[in-house]
């Protein structure tokens, strides 16, 4: 009789649920590729495609570097579009940040505005900023910048809020005891204790808006991205694999450039 | 003979390094300010310029809704199955790259092709591909994946690296080989940070399938650039508001999910 048959041999509970979570899984994947006509084998039949590309693009014609006088200059306009959109999305998501901040809000309606503009301000795409900024200032680095700054604001504004709201509150209070207004409090209380995380947010930021600005560049009209996209369409191969190479090296160097920039800066006690 | 530390000296040496500090990024400002070709008095003009504009995207065009939802639904999907994929190629690169799992050489090898990765930007992947492979899903659906390992990897190799040693040891010293101490011994261990960072990544892709949807992978990021481009700014908005609804969205979804998964994951 099968009713002898022990539980132990029997897949476990846990075992079945797992496996019912996977298959349900692999279904909707399997169903999403049938939807999208995406063959996974399409990969190895068309992988000639790929092998033919990488044929037209070695070896890298870096002498493109000093041919055209131009990349140069996109290269700095990529790296100044990050620099600033950092610098200034940073300053004004600290000032944001302080007005949306509980314990160093003027006034609650205000409090509430601002971190409502906060929170919509951030789901909006960089895309959608950066077309509305060509419009206004025109094609450019000058547009890539001003929604770097946006985005910046919106990756950083709500996070340094509540960074602020997170502080230890009995400096504020020293500092209030002793006869000091609202913005002396904020300047020798508050900036004091949350400072080091802003900084070392800001040199991630810079980061991400480093590589968000070589996107940008593409529909912006500047900087390298936007030279790397036209040498694709120019059908340039071996020119649009050397500038990719410059790219990779640049982010990679900043990446480190800034990871050592931050360790010296929080590092010592600059800040307090 | 040496200065004795008194609190003016300490003072003097920390204004005079927060003053370098401002004084290098005010020049460093000022000249990526040059070569932005930052100007005012065209933010100034264009600015008026740009509120008049903004009168053209209302009302929004509720009639195109039905039109932008589909390919809305494709950009979630797309995001959806490009996770799926590049959270499992990046499985195996980070597995690669754990110090306590694979040999110096493989780790060093594929930390390099790792940190590579993070400096290629999504776009030049998906530019790159379009140019083999031509427009469509399909090379987005690649780009993204592709996208995901270089964070991805870095995060799990990293989470792998973290685990307790005593656990590998037990179970590799009850007789256990590489691929067994991996499935019962690692994976266990990580799948919790595994799965929140993968989820974070979702929100990410979902975001950057916006972008990537301009340049020609389809979805509402095309709806909205061939909007801009044919100059149907109301139909704009309806994408835009869509777009907000659907990042908004994952975002809560995202956030959601990741707290129950790991409640005391920090990301």
């Amino acid at each position: 009789m099968n009713s002898t048959l022990d539980r132990r041999h029997l897949p476990s509970e846990k075992y079945k649920r797992n496996a019912a979570w996977l298959s349900a899984l692999a279904l909707v994947v399997v169903g999403l590729c049938a939807y999208f006509k995406f063959e996974p084998l399409l990969l190895i039949t068309d992988f000639h495609y790929l092998v033919n590309l990488v044929g037209e693009m070695t070896p890298p014609n870096f002498a493109v570097i000093s041919t055209k006088a131009n990349i140069f200059s996109s290269l700095l306009q990529t790296i100044s579009m990050a620099f600033l959109g950092t610098l200034l999305g940073g300053i004004t998501a600290l000032l944001l940040a302080v007005l949306a901040a509980k314990n160093t809000s003027p006034n609650p309606v205000l409090r509430t505005a601002v971190r409502l503009f906060l929170s919509v301000e951030r789901v909006i795409p960089g895309l959608v900023v950066l077309l509305v900024f060509l419009i206004v200032v025109g094609l450019g680095p000058f547009a890539g910048m001003l929604s770097l700054w946006i985005g910046t604001i919106g990756m950083f504004g709500k996070l340094f809020a509540d960074s602020i709201e997170a502080i230890d509150p009995e400096p504020v209070e020293a500092v209030r005891s002793v006869g000091a207004g609202r913005l002396q409090t904020v300047r020798f209380a508050v900036v004091p204790q949350v400072l080091p995380s802003i900084i070392g947010n800001l040199f991630y930021a810079f980061d991400i808006n480093l590589r968000a600005a070589i996107g940008l560049g593409i529909f912006g009209g500047a900087g390298v991205g936007y030279e790397i996209s036209m040498a694709m369409k120019l059908l340039r191969y071996r020119d649009a694999l050397a500038l990719i190479m410059l790219t990779i090296v640049l982010v990679f160097v900043f990446e480190k450039l800034s990871d050592a920039l931050r360790n010296r800066v929080l590092g010592q006690d600059l800040l307090r | 003979m040496s200065q004795p530390i008194t609190y003016a000296g300490i003072r003097r040496k920390q204004t005079a390094q927060t003053a370098t500090a401002l004084v290098l990024t005010t020049v460093g400002a000022y000249l990526a300010a040059l070569s932005c070709k930052v100007d005012l008095g065209v933010l100034w003009e264009g600015g008026s310029k740009g509120a008049e504009f903004l009168g053209y995207f209302f009302p929004p065009n509720w009639s195109a809704v039905a039109d932008i939802l589909t390919p809305a639904l494709e950009t979630v999907l797309l995001a959806f199955l490009s996770t799926i994929f590049g959270s499992i190629l990046s499985l195996f690169f980070a597995l690669a790259a754990a110090a306590n799992i694979s040999p110096p050489w493989l780790r060093g090898l594929s930390r390099f092709l790792l940190a590579a990765e993070r400096s290629l930007p999504e776009i030049v992947i998906l530019l790159l591909l379009i140019s083999a492979l031509g427009l469509g899903p399909f090379p987005g659906v690649i780009a993204m994946s592709l996208g995901c390992i270089g964070m991805l990897g870095r995060l799990f190799s990293d989470a792998i690296e973290e685990i307790n040693p005593a656990t590998l040891e037990s179970i590799a010293s009850v007789g256990a080989g590489k691929r067994q101490v991996i499935v019962y011994g690692v994976l266990p261990q990580v799948l919790p940070s595994l799965v929140a960072n993968t989820i974070f990544r979702f929100e990410v892709n979902i975001r950057l399938s916006v972008l990537l949807g301009a340049v020609g992978a389809g979805g509402i990021g095309y709806q909205l650039y061939y909007s801009f481009a044919t100059l149907q700014y109301q139909r704009a908005t309806t994408a835009i508001l869509i777009t907000l609804a659907m990042v908004f969205a994952s975002e809560r979804l995202s956030d959601f999910l990741r707290r129950r998964v790991a409640p005391a994951q920090k990301l």
